[in-house]
This record gives C-alpha cells, structure tokens and sequence, in this order.
C-alpha cells in the first residue's frame, strides 16, 4: 500500500491525546463538593498511574478513529506493478543545443558548455538517443540521431565532445526561437519513425543573453510532451559593452560627412562605465589619433560621432576600449563608394534641339549621391571609338547604325551589356533585325486616330516594379501620338513588359547572349508621346540603369550571416572573386545571385571583372545585449518551460505521482477509511453513553443506599 | 434511672431511622413521628409532666386587654377574671436555625439542613405539645425570619414554613445572630442554637455569654456529617468549598488523618467555650437517630431542673 499523501499519517501521534486524557482525567475532572475546605490540607496533584487506565475500550475506539481519519487523510492506495514496468520501458530521445553565437566568445563561456555537454550526455542511457545541434542564425548538426545509434554505446559521447572540441563559437547571431523550433522538429521527425511517444527532452546549453532572437517562437505551437532543460552558462566578467554603426538616412551624403556615428551600449550587468572610442590602425589594435572618452551607465546606451581624419586614408576599423569582453568591440567602416557610369548615346539628334530624344535624355540623367552618370552622344555615322564602347556601361540608340557599329553593340550586347533601341520610324527594322542577328523583321508605323495609350503593363518585371504600388501605376495619362508597330513573335524569347492599348507591344526585352536588348517601339520625344515631360521618364531611364547593374542602393554594410546579393549586370557572364578578412578567397561563378558565407566580421572585398566593391560586414549589435535572461522567459513564448538541471530521479517521482493520483482516484480507499472512522465514532458514543448511564445509576444508587 | 439505662430503654423502643425518616416529605409529619416514638418509648417514665404549670385567673383590673376576659367564668360568677396565659408562665423557647450553605451539605442521601430543621421541627413540637412557647430565628451570614416565642393555633405551622424555606445565604456568621436575639428578646427563656459550627468561633464566646447573661438557658446542637467527622471518601477530586468555592485537590487518604485532628479539636474548643459558659453542648451526627438527640436535651434540662431546685431547696 502507497499513500499519495503520507504526512497525513503524522496525525496518528493524535492518538497520544485520548491516552493522556484517559490518564488524567480523574486528577483534574473529579469535583467534590464540601462542607468546608478550612480543615483539609491540599495534596499535591499527581496522575494516575498506567495501570490504572480506566475505560480501555473508549480509549480504544478513539484511538482507532483517530488513526484511521489519518490514514485515509493519508490517501492510500494498492500501486498497479504492471502500469510502471510499462512506463519504465519507453525510451527517451535527447536533443542537445549548443549556442555558438558570438556572445559565446566570451572569456570561459565555450569550456562551460563543452562540460555542460559532456554531462548532459554522459547521463543518457545506452537504449536512449540523442543528437546534438549547433546553433547560432542557422542550426547546424553536429551529431545526428542516426549517427549516435549508428555508433556503439559507449563511444557516443566521446564522438559528440571530439566533434565538439573541434568547433568554435562563430559570429553570428543568437537565433534561439528558431534553433528550439527546429529541435523540437528534429523530435517529431523521430516521432514519426519511432511512431512511440516516449519521454523528450531539450537541453539548451547557451548563455541565454538578453539579445537573442526569440520571436518566432510565438507563433509556435509546442508539442506536448517536450521537457525543455535550460543549462545557462555564466560568464566570468559581467561587463561587457558593444559598439555598432549607425545607419545614416538613404539620401545623406555620407562621404561629405564629417565624422561617422557610431553606438556604444552597456550591458545591464557591466560593472565598468568609463570606455574609448575611436579609429584604429590598421596594423595593430591601439587608436589612430586621438580617442574620445564615453561614459555609459550599465544597461544604456550612447551615440557618438567619430569624426573622419582628414590625413587619413585607411580609414575602415572603429574600435571600443575598456571594455573586458573585445568580441564586439570593432565596427568595420566602409563608406559607400560612387559609381561612376559612362552611357553612350547612338543617335543623329542635335544635342539643343528640344525636341530630339537626346535633348530629354540628358536631362533625366542628373548626378545622386550613389551614380555619377556621363552621357555621351555619337552620331550613327561616324565611327565609334573602340574604348568608349567597351568603356560604356549601357547604350542607348534610336537611328538606323552603321553595320560595324551594329556588329559592335551586339558584341557588347553578347557580353552583358544592355541596348536601348527606340526606332524613330519603320526604317530602322534593319538596325533592330542586325542588333538581334536575325533577318526578315519588319516594323509598321503606326499614327492611331487620336492617340494610344499604355494598357497591359508587367508589373512584376524588375523594369516596372518601382511602379507596382496603385499610386505609381497609372500611365494612361501618357498620350502616345504614334508608335512602331513590332511582332514579337520572330523573335525567341522576347517578352512583352509592356503594351499599347491596341494590344500592340510598346516596350520588349528580347535576350541577347548574356545581355539584352530593350525595344521601345515609341519615342520619348514629343512628336512621339508625352512620354519625356510625363513623372514616370526619370524613373523608367533608372529602373533600366539598374537593370543594366547601376545599383543605386548598392549596399556596403551588412551583418553577419547576412547574404550579400551581388550586382547582377554588373556580375553577368564573368566569375566573382570574394577576398575575406582573414585573406582566403573564395570564387564564385559566373550568375551567382550573392554570397552568403559572410561568417566573420570585417571587410570583404568583392571582384565581378573591373568591378570591385568593399563591403563591411559587422557583429549583430544583439549580440551586445550580454545581461542574462530570466530562466521563466522562454514560458511567455509558450515554451514549456525551462527545468532544472537534469534529474532523472525527479522525473521518475513526477510520473509515480501522477500514477499515484490516477489509482487512489480509481480505488478511493479513503471513502471506505472514512466510513470506518464514522462507524468507529458511532460505537465509541454508544458506549460512552451507556457507561455514562451506568455510573450515574451507580451514583444514585450508591447515594441512597450510603 | 442512669443515663445508660435510658438510653438502652430507648433502644429497645423501635428508633426511627434517619433515613427513612429524612423520605417523608412533610416536616411537620417527620417532627410528628419523631415525637410520638419518643413518648411511646418514654412510657410510664417517671419524667412525664415535668413541665406542666396551673393556669390561674387574675381580677381584672382597668387597663388590662379585654380579649383575654374568661367569658364563661363571668356567666357563672358574673364577675370579670382574666385568663392566666400558658406562655405567660410556660417556658418560652428560642430556636436558632443556621441557614447558611454549608449546612447544605450531605453524604448519606440528605442534607445535614433536612437533617437539623427535622430537630428544629421536633423540638418546636414537642415543647408546643407541652404547651410552651416558641421562637424561631433563622441566619446565616445575617438574620433571615424571626417568629417571636408563642403558643397559638397556627404558630407552629408558621415555624414549619418558616423551617422549609429555601436557604439563600452562603457564608455562616454564628455571633451575629445571638446578638440581634439578646436584644429581640428579653424575657428569660430557653435558646436552642443548632448549626454545624464550622466556622471561625472567635466572636461566639462573647455572644454566647451576652444571652448568658440575659438569664437565657442556651443549648447547642452541632449538626454534623458523618463525612465531615472521619472523611470517609474514597476518591481523590478537587475538592470545593460549599461556601466560599475555594478548591483544594484532595487525596482523602492522605489527609484523612491531619482533618480529623483538626475537625476534633474545632468541635473540642467549640465544647470546652460552652462547658466554659455552663452551656449544654450536643454534637450530633446526621446518621444518629432524632430520639436520641431529644433524649439527651430531656435529660440536660431535667439535670438542670433538679440542680436548680436542689439548690432553692439548700438555701437557708
């Protein structure tokens, strides 16, 4: 027999109670009365000795009710053997996280969670398994499940702490909603292959930093079922500060800027307050020039603009001192460079006559901060020089050329670039048909009754999405009094981006080799449309600027494990060559949409051919958010809680407990306890009263006859 | 006749038992019953009238209560004489009767109360059947009911009542009493004190001696429980004062003997003052037949009749 609640039992010792009642009830109940007490002499009180307990049925019965309103107090209960053996069998699956975020650079951190593991490990049961993941952005397995059944019992842990002695905390950011989503995955994918639900358990070994990444997990529905074990690591100093770049606002110059802004954050638990700030050597970690002193209270955070060095040229590392944790106390600097664009323009127009194409061309390619673009005119009949093709990044042409100059642009057109070709009139049909390499294409005018307008537009196209928004896309306010009249299909894999109201096409992108050639079968000159004094001209001529690889937004900071997305015109048809900071290259090839292998910090220095970019990749400021977190944090995300550290022993008492509760409930032995007791105390008043009655009869008896 | 030749004469005769005497309810009965045994066992005794007195007639004389004119004397001699009272020549008997709580205290089936207002009632009876007047005068820790001396139709059922009413007090003050009767009564008579004594007798002497000294004949009756005589109790308790409520807890076999010490010398000392004051002192045990107390006062007056008339007799 079990008890569910055996501290109820204590209350037997009550029994103790009638006992010592029963003994000295004849010293202290019995009154007499008397005459007169002037002649008595006081005894002094004594109890009655043992042996003269008197009503030892009573006390019996009373005893006998007190002890069972105890026991069934006590909750009792037959526990069912079988129900526990069937527990005891089922195996359990483990899955062990180990933050490898760069917050775990910190001073004794990655020891801790090499022993945390070991541990952990080291108490999973041969007939158990486990698999343990890396996780810092992305989750990365370390040891899979099939891996640890796949090795013998009694190498599994060391096969987990060699792999794990190989590896080193990373850079990147603590995504831990994402790596205890993607773990309790990893169980229900076990789930499936086991179809048996026996104990799971998440051990997250991870320091728990107050700037991980936690939202996702609010969207989660956890299974049931997932024990989540939280092994916080501590660090050795609590101090830590973090120093991150400020973004400037897109439109700053930041280049004519005179200092950078930079942000320096304590963490809550920092015990220093006093830090440096400022531009280091490129060789060696002391300032270069003067530092400024910063003085930030734990727990905040302030902005400080390091001004620019006016001798300086290497100008790319912002460095934190005073600090006792240095993973995050460098910012790589890169400012945006200017692209400078050459663009050739093809075409007979007088460069003042206000009514050519030329003429409003010009005009809608102004200077911004990003692209400087130099547009430069030639007349189709004269040659062109060879190095400003190859110079010219796009062309732009709207006459009937030459064949040498045709042949030329398509070479340039085969190699990456991007052509222009808005023909004035039908005449130009041969021109079109040499730049595509085809024959027999032929072009209509067209001069519509009163005038067409653009209709079907595909806004989807990389051309029109800066339009897609319902407030940029109306372009039926572009009257167009005549247009060329084009059939796409003799030309393979032409695609229409934009049609005339007619159903004609107005604007086509047909490729050539690994450039293209845009058709606009309009002119933007106001004997053909209103195109040029419309709001849309300016946007359009930039949108295909971009697409020929003008980035104007091209980005030169990002963090780590961020993708670098890589200039596709600039990139196209040529391999690019990517250096790290720690000087390894890797090279990717040609058409490659990015990079994603930024995992260090530092500078980058991305190679299409002539192009060149510098790109700064920096820590995650998250990461400088050190202050740990409560251990219930992860139970408002609906988590299931952390527990804690591993304990077996525990866990078996839970599940014999809720056995436990499960069978009293089914037997309540406790009601049958409780009818004894009520039985009991019927007898004992029973008998009390009839020994009562008895010696008050004896009393009168006696006082009559006496 | 000797002392013990009385008493095994009385012996012989059927004594009423207190106890089935104490079950009759009536007190008037009880003192009845009482009497009449005690004449039946008195029979042909050479004690009998001893008390009994002429009655005479007196010429009337102005002034005189005109209720007390014998009418039938005038019709035969047409002359006015006044009946000679028997209260006026009889003797005129006081009974004191202690109320308080204490006497409230019995262990054998009664009260030691019952037990003395079945002597009060027995000596009131008695002496009315002699044709003497009686007196009652309740206390406990001050005067309850005083019934001046008289013998009248009625009289004696008012000392019944006067006997069965229920007891109020609860403390016992024995001079105080003797006092308020000393100045309630001036004609010489007898006094019969009944209570239980137990209480402090520092201020009774000098009481006593005041109606001593006022010529009354004083007989005191100490009522007493067997209990309160030997402490005959088997079981230790707390033991409560009927009077003051003070508790003691007492092992009666331990203490038995130190009580009976000190209850004998109370009694001696209350014995020795009345022997001190020529006074006649009864101590009387509640289980102890009423004859025998009624005996015992008989033969204490006649004992005092006989010196009081030896002693007119001796004088030159």
């Amino acid at each position: 027999m079990s008890f569910l609640a055996p501290f109820f039992l204590i209350g037997a010792l009550a029994v103790a109670g009638p006992v010592l009642f029963h003994l000295i009830r004849r010293t202290t109940r019995d009154r007499t009365v008397f005459s007169s007490v002037m002649f008595l002499p006081p005894t002094r009180p004594r109890l009655t000795h043992r042996s003269r307990l008197e009503h030892i049925l009573l006390l019996l019965l009373r005893c006998l009710a007190l002890g069972l309103l105890a026991l069934g107090f006590a909750r009792p209960f037959f526990r069912r053997a079988a129900s526990a053996a069937g527990a005891a069998a089922e195996e359990r699956r483990v899955v062990v996280l180990v933050d490898v975020s760069a917050s775990m650079r910190r001073s004794g951190l990655w020891d801790q969670a090499r022993e945390r593991a070991a541990a952990v490990l080291g108490s999973v049961a041969p007939g158990d398994e486990a698999s343990v993941f890396l996780f810092g952005s992305k989750m990365t397995p370390l040891v899979s499940f099939e891996e640890w059944r796949s090795t013998p019992a009694g190498a599994r842990a060391a096969l987990a702490a060699q792999r794990l002695a190989a590896t080193a905390p990373g850079w990147e950011e603590d995504h831990l909603g994402d790596a205890l989503i993607g773990a309790s995955e990893a169980l229900a994918d076990t789930d499936v292959e086991k179809k048996a639900a026996g104990p799971r358990e998440i051990f997250l070994i991870s320091d728990f930093i107050a700037g991980s990444r936690r939202d996702s997990l609010q969207a989660y529905d956890w299974p049931k079922n997932i024990v989540l074990k939280l092994e916080t690591l501590k660090a050795r100093n609590p101090t830590n500060a973090g120093l991150q770049l400020v973004a400037d606002a897109p439109d700053a110059d930041r280049l004519t800027s005179p200092a950078m802004r930079v942000r320096v954050s304590n963490a809550g638990n920092s015990t220093r307050e006093q830090f440096r700030v400022g531009w280091a050597r490129p060789a060696g970690d002391d300032f270069l020039g003067a530092a400024m002193d910063v003085y930030v209270p734990p727990g905040q955070s302030r902005v400080v603009a390091v001004p620019l060095l006016a001798k300086a040229t290497d100008m790319e590392r912002i460095i934190l001192r005073g600090d006792d944790e240095d993973f995050d106390n460098t910012v790589y600097v890169v400012p945006p460079e200017k692209q400078r664009w050459k663009v050739l323009y093809l075409g007979a127009d007088a460069a003042d006559d206000a009514r050519a194409p030329l003429f409003f061309l010009r005009r809608a390619l102004p200077d911004n901060p990003h692209l400087a673009v130099e547009l430069v005119a030639r007349a189709p009949s004269g040659s062109v020089p060879a190095a400003e093709l190859q110079e010219a990044r796009m062309f732009f042409s709207t006459d009937s050329l030459p064949p040498e100059t045709i042949a030329a642009l398509r070479g340039r057109m085969l190699a990456g670039k991007t052509v222009l070709f808005a023909p004035k009139s039908a005449r130009e049909a041969s021109t079109l048909a040499g730049l595509l390499g085809i024959s027999g294409l032929a072009l209509e005018d067209v001069r519509p009754a009163d005038y067409a307008m653009f209709g079907d537009i595909d806004f989807r196209h990389p051309l029109f999405a800066p339009f897609a928004d319902p407030h940029y896309s109306d372009f039926t306010k572009i009257h167009i009094w005549r247009y060329r009249r084009l059939n796409p299909g003799l030309v393979p894999a032409a695609r229409v981006l934009a049609r005339f109201d007619s159903g004609d096409p107005a604007l086509v992108e047909m490729p050539v080799g690994q450039g293209r050639l845009l058709v606009l079968l309009t002119g933007w000159n106001p004997e053909d449309s209103q195109l040029a004094v419309s709001s849309k001209f300016v946007p359009l001529i930039y949108s295909m600027i971009e697409l020929a690889g003008g980035s104007s937004d091209e980005a030169s900071q990002y963090y780590v494990g961020d993708f670098i997305p890589l200039n596709s015109g600039a990139g196209a048809g040529e391999s690019t060559t990517i250096r790290r900071p720690d000087g390894t290259t890797i090279t990717l090839p040609a058409g490659a949409a990015g990079f994603g292998g930024a995992l260090q910090p530092g500078v980058y220095l991305i190679s299409t051919g002539q192009h060149a970019l510098r790109v700064g990749v920096n820590l995650s400021a998250a990461e400088s958010r050190t202050e740990a977190l409560p251990p219930d944090e992860l139970e408002r995300y609906g988590a299931p809680g952390p527990r804690s550290p591993p304990d077996a022993k525990r866990a078996a008492e839970r599940e014999a407990l809720v056995q436990g509760t499960e069978a009293e409930s089914r037997q309540k032995l406790w009601r049958w306890l409780l009818g004894a007791t009520l039985a009991v105390l019927l007898a004992e008043s029973a008998l009390a009263g009839w020994s009562t009655r008895r010696n008050s009869a004896a009393v009168a008896q006696g006082g009559s006859l006496s | 006749m000797t002392e013990n030749a009385a008493s095994s004469q009385l012996r012989s005769a059927t004594l009423v038992n207190p106890k089935a005497l104490m079950q009759l309810r009536n007190l008037e009965l009880r003192a009845r019953v009482v009497v009449e045994g005690f004449w039946s066992g008195l029979h042909r005794s050479p004690y009998h009238g001893f008390s009994a007195e002429f009655t005479e007639y007196r010429q009337y004389s102005p002034g005189d209560d005109p209720r007390y004119l014998d009418w039938r004397v005038f019709a035969r001699s047409d002359r006015y004489f006044l009946k000679k009272f028997e209260d006026e020549t009889n003797l005129r008997c006081h009974v004191l009767f202690d109320q308080s709580r204490s006497m409230s205290y019995g262990s054998i089936g009664y009260t030691k109360e019952t037990y003395a207002a079945t002597l009060a009632a027995t000596l009131a009876y008695f002496l009315h059947l002699q044709g003497d007047a009686i007196g009652l005068l309740t206390f406990d820790e001050a005067v309850r009911e005083y019934l001046p001396a008289r013998h009248r139709v009625g009289h004696l059922r008012q000392i019944m009542l006067a006997l069965e009413k229920p007891t109020g007090g609860r403390s016992t003050n024995l001079a105080e009493p003797i006092g308020r009767l000393a100045s309630l009564v001036r004609k010489r008579g007898l006094v019969a004190y009944i209570s239980d004594f137990l209480a402090p007798i520092d201020r009774l002497e000098a009481s006593l001696l005041t109606l001593t000294a006022c010529g009354h004949e004083v007989s005191v009756f100490q009522v007493l429980d067997p209990a309160e005589r030997t402490l005959n109790l088997d079981h230790a308790a707390v033991f409560e004062d009927i009077e003051s409520a003070n508790r003691v807890y007492i092992d009666p076999v331990e203490a038995r003997r130190d009580y009976v010490l000190k209850i004998e010398a109370h009694c001696a000392a209350v014995r020795a003052m009345c022997q001190k004051l020529g006074i006649d002192h009864q101590r009387i045990s509640t289980d102890q037949p009423l004859e025998l107390a009624l005996y015992e006062f008989m033969r204490e007056r006649l004992r005092r009749g006989r010196q009081i008339r030896a002693a007119t007799h001796h004088r030159p």
